[in-house]
């Protein structure tokens, strides 16, 4: 069933290209928010020197010492936006899975009206959700504070460094998986909000949790698999970027190709694991659940919940 | 190696084994005294693990070698900088050495308990507690002891003391415990140096370490039987007393400190490397480092002797510090270091190896020539950083030598010179070590630019020559006392040049060096335009005619073209440094110049049929104390290509890390924090 829903996530996926895309150009566009002032400075800092070029080929270690004595303005201007743009960029995609994911509801192909009014219409909900959320939240804190307390009790408070190591990536590892459950709640959550038009969020909260819960092996199995595939394309992406080191132009635009081609990817797989999701939980709800509208014509401006 | 060196390894180990079996006398190492053994210990120690005690009695004997009639002693006590807070150690480090507070309970202090002639004469009334730097009453690092009759030129005088001391917890700036495992550093009262016609005996400070006079030390340590002991020295025999302890007789010549260890939980590595016996004692946590360790200290070893001249003690130890108790890592003592690891540590960062090698260094910039780090700290810890420096590039290098793991390389040069970066200009490397403006001042100026500057000067004069001059000087100097002076006039000396101008600069003040070009320029050379008072007047057609009769515009039609190209080297800082440069023009030909660098500029032009492409001030990088490469060249046309990759480097990363699933960085910050 998990490898049916993949399968079946990313056709949906894959034929929806346009969505890709515009997941695709969100991220680049918050990605050059980051980057573009780091830039204006490194160009400052460099000038003309024949630096500019070396630097096309291994990073000089002593230049990024040079560049963070002459110019530490670039790491008051980047805190200060590593703050804010990856919030903004986070409610930017819970915009868009609303849109998305009535999108896969209905089996349909990206069309711009369905795609951006499900994402007006679900956005005020999915922050309801994120903020309920918060409770499941700190009730995964607890659990992962309650373990760490065990640990601290069958090890003592001065373990050998031996075990100290291998706990702390037992604990990485725990916290991960606290992070996939919380992420399969809301995902769940929402894609019950999505099909029932539910409006009550503690309840789709609830749902989410119940059904991700309630049917754990598929629901971590395909997200576990997800996680994985991401996992492999990141390993088969960085030998290759890693090989893309010559200082030539051409390398450097290949480099940027091959970069963006993985953002591209990986933009396939958050969509294929949204579409992929719905399909699984379709499969296991107790009673299919029908998507609220049909098909995109069905559509109108008051499903969407727009006053007319 | 020298020849005394071998001498004396060879038959002071026979006789130190010859005393084990018959037991008769005090052990030798050296028959003949290497140093001037001025302060000599007989120390019986015994630790209570429990409370964290020594009970000790020391009997010194201390030689006036001086041409002075000396009317009183002056002592440090060191471990009461952790006697409270009012200390100057404690207020200079805002209680926090390396990163360290100490427990609630875990202050230490030294009481000297009473003091005798061996006449029986009690002196303990005449203690007075000084504080010649910075006369802080609450500190009682330093006391003096004015003698009942004057000591003349060329005699000696014996006191016997009897001393309690609680080491703090856990080990703090060097020394103290940490549940099973004891570090003892500066432990004991320990006689000042006489020199100069005075004493010189500072109080411990929070940036700071030690100057002592040389000496023979016998020194019995009673532990638990169970324990294993290391120490300085060489160990001569171990004695178990009936009630649970044993006491482990070491015994150490031509040595100015000593310090020991002792653990249940030690696990021992041994080897040898040319004709020093290394012992590793190691946690059992990090037992698996301990090949890992013993190779580096082999490599130090070696290296230091091939390069600098003979170690001429000969054992080793070296110890690796507890969990928790990393204060007393990183350490040097005669004979004994300390390192310092973590379970897991990658191969690739060269953390053990470089303090291993930075460790066993001041075994001949600290031990073997016992310079004055109060007052002049780079000739040991800087010294000792221009070769780690070298060893580690030779040894691990050319690139990557302080990391080279998961892609990124960091030279420990490079390490040094960042350090060096953030800290250019405080103060001069010559300071007394606790009047630097701050603590990164310190480190920076102690350690990280008396590196760059050794090395730039070795650049500057040729390896080979360097390593004469340092060797040079290890032979002059050793169990002497030398100062900075001394170093400059080996340095002058073996080169044979005046070598003052860079050291004044270096040492003396703060002065920054760093060179750039600028103005940058390439442009054709067109015709003449106006009149030519020589020609203009009989050919008004013509403004300049050629040889052959012809016009400028014809001429220049049949001639190749002609560039006239220049750029400006600068002196942006006070630092005079001479400098190579080298002009890089079209189809690869390249004209190397020098500057003086006196100057505050110096414009360079050339006329060429070829354009100019770039400028290069230092193109090898020889200049480590350089503050600013990057500025080190232009080129005519400015490249993007660099800035480009690191721009979509940049991008990609922050895209990839944007894509992470929701609340991944918040939930792991939250739990970060736990």
């Amino acid at each position: 069933m998990i490898l049916k829903s993949l399968q079946h996530g990313f056709v949906q996926a894959r034929s929806n290209k346009r969505m890709v895309a515009v997941y695709y150009l969100a991220n680049l566009l918050f990605g050059l928010l980051l980057m573009l002032p780091l830039r204006a400075i490194l160009s400052d800092f460099v000038g003309n020197s024949l630096m500019a070029a070396r630097l096309a080929g291994p990073l000089d270690m002593d230049f990024l010492f040079e560049f963070f004595k002459h110019k530490n303005e670039a790491v008051s201007v980047f805190s200060g936006m590593s703050l804010v743009v990856p919030l903004v960029y986070w409610f930017f995609l819970l915009f868009l899975s609303g849109g998305a994911l009535a999108v896969f509801a209905h089996g349909d192909k990206y069309h711009p009206t369905m795609f951006w009014g499900s994402a007006a219409k679900y956005f005020g909900r999915f922050c309801r959700l994120a903020l309920w959320s918060v409770l499941f939240l700190a009730v995964l804190i607890a659990a992962y504070l309650s373990i760490i307390g065990i640990e601290r009790l069958l090890l003592g408070s001065d373990p050998y460094q031996n075990l100290s190591y291998w706990k702390g990536w037992i604990n990485l590892g725990l916290r991960s998986f606290l992070v996939l459950l919380f992420g399969l709640a809301l995902d769940y959550g929402r894609i019950y909000t999505v099909l029932t038009d539910e409006r009550n969020m503690r309840a789709a909260l609830k749902h989410g949790i119940k059904f991700a819960f309630g049917n754990f092996l598929q629901t971590f199995g395909l997200a576990f698999m997800l996680l994985i595939i991401g996992a492999v394309l990141l390993v088969i992406y960085n030998p290759i970027a890693n090989s893309l080191s010559a200082p030539h132009w051409l390398i450097v635009i290949m480099l940027f190709f091959v970069q963006q081609l993985y953002m591209v990817f990986r933009m396939l797989l958050r969509l294929t694991s949204y579409a992929s999701q719905l399909h699984l939980y379709q499969q296991l709800a107790a009673e299919p659940v029908p998507a609220t509208a049909t098909s995109t014509s069905d559509l109108t401006m008051g499903d969407l919940g727009v006053a007319t | 190696m020298s020849r005394y060196g071998l001498i004396a390894r060879l038959s002071g180990l026979g006789i130190v084994t010859i005393c084990c079996i018959t037991a008769l006398a005090q052990p030798v190492i050296f028959p003949n005294p290497l140093s001037p053994r001025i302060a000599n210990y007989d120390i019986n120690v015994k630790l209570d693990t429990e409370k964290r005690m020594l009970y000790g009695s020391e009997t010194l004997t201390w030689f006036n070698k001086s041409a002075d009639t000396i009317t009183e002693l002056q002592f440090h006590l060191y471990l009461n900088a952790f006697r409270n807070s009012k200390s100057t150690f404690m207020k200079e480090s805002r209680g926090i050495s390396r990163g360290f507070k100490l427990d609630k309970e875990g202050w230490g202090f030294i009481e000297v308990n009473k003091i005798t002639l061996p006449s029986g004469e009690d002196l303990t009334e005449r203690m007075e507690f000084i504080q010649p730097d910075d006369g802080n009453p609450d500190d009682k690092t330093v006391f003096r002891l004015p003698l009942p009759k004057p000591l003349a030129p060329g005699k000696s005088i014996v006191l016997n003391m009897d001393f309690t001391a609680r080491l703090p917890e856990p080990p703090f700036a060097r020394t103290g415990a940490k549940k099973e495992y004891f570090f003892v550093g500066q432990w004991f009262p320990k006689i000042g140096v006489y020199i100069d016609g005075k004493w010189n005996c500072h109080q411990f400070h929070a940036y700071s370490e030690f100057f002592a006079d040389f000496g023979v030390y016998n020194v019995r340590i009673t532990v638990p039987e169970k324990n294993i002991v290391g120490a300085t020295g060489l160990e001569v025999e171990v004695e178990k007393n009936g009630d649970g302890t044993a006491t482990h007789f070491y015994h150490a010549e031509d040595v100015h400190d000593f310090a020991w260890t002792t653990s249940p939980e030690f696990v021992e590595f041994k080897g040898k490397a040319q004709d020093v016996e290394i012992r590793v004692l190691m946690q059992p946590d990090h037992a698996d480092q301990g090949p890992r360790h013993l190779e580096a200290a082999k490599a130090a070893v070696e290296y230091f002797q091939n390069w600098y001249g003979d170690y001429p003690f000969p054992n080793l130890t070296v110890v690796d510090p507890r969990r928790g108790a990393s204060g007393s890592g990183g350490m040097e003592y005669p004979t004994l270091i300390t390192a310092g690891t973590n379970y897991g540590l990658p191969k690739g960062v060269r953390a053990v190896e470089m303090v291993i090698i930075h460790e066993f260094g001041h075994n001949f910039w600290y031990h073997l020539l016992a310079s004055n780090e109060f007052e002049e700290s780079w000739m040991d810890e800087g010294i000792n950083t221009y070769t780690e420096i070298q060893i580690m590039n030779d040894k691990y290098g050319p690139v990557g030598d302080g990391i080279n793991f998961l892609g990124i390389k960091i030279n420990d040069l490079q390490f040094q010179r960042a350090l060096h970066l953030f800290n250019a200009d405080v103060d001069p490397i010559m300071r007394k070590a606790w009047e630097f403006y701050s603590g990164g001042s310190y480190n920076a100026n102690s350690y990280a630019k008396p590196g760059l500057v050794l090395t730039t000067l070795q650049n500057y004069l040729g390896k080979e020559m360097m390593q004469k001059i340092m060797r040079t000087y290890v032979e002059r100097w050793r169990f002497k006392h030398p100062q900075t002076q001394d170093f400059i006039t080996v340095a002058n000396e073996v080169s044979g040049q005046d070598l003052n101008w860079f050291f004044d600069q270096a040492l003396f003040s703060n002065a920054i060096l760093d060179y750039g070009v600028e103005r940058i320029f390439t442009r054709e050379v067109k015709k003449g335009e106006g009149y030519d008072f020589t020609l203009m007047a009989s050919k008004p057609d013509s403004l300049i005619r050629d040889d052959k009769g012809r016009s400028d515009a014809v001429a220049a039609k049949s001639k190749p073209k002609i560039y006239e190209s220049g750029f400006y080297v600068r002196r942006l800082g006070m630092f005079k440094f001479p400098v190579e440069i080298v002009a890089t023009f079209e189809g690869g030909e390249k004209v190397h110049e020098k500057w003086d660098g006196q100057e505050l500029w110096k414009k360079f032009t050339y006329l060429k049929p070829n354009k100019l492409v770039s400028a290069t001030v230092d193109p090898e990088n020889k200049i480590p104390l350089d503050l600013n490469y990057t500025n080190n060249s232009k080129a005519v046309q400015a490249s993007s290509l660099g800035v480009n990759k690191l721009s979509a480097r940049w991008l990609f990363w922050m895209q990839f890390l944007l894509d992470q699933p929701e609340f991944l960085n918040i939930l792991s910050a939250i739990t970060i924090l736990f």
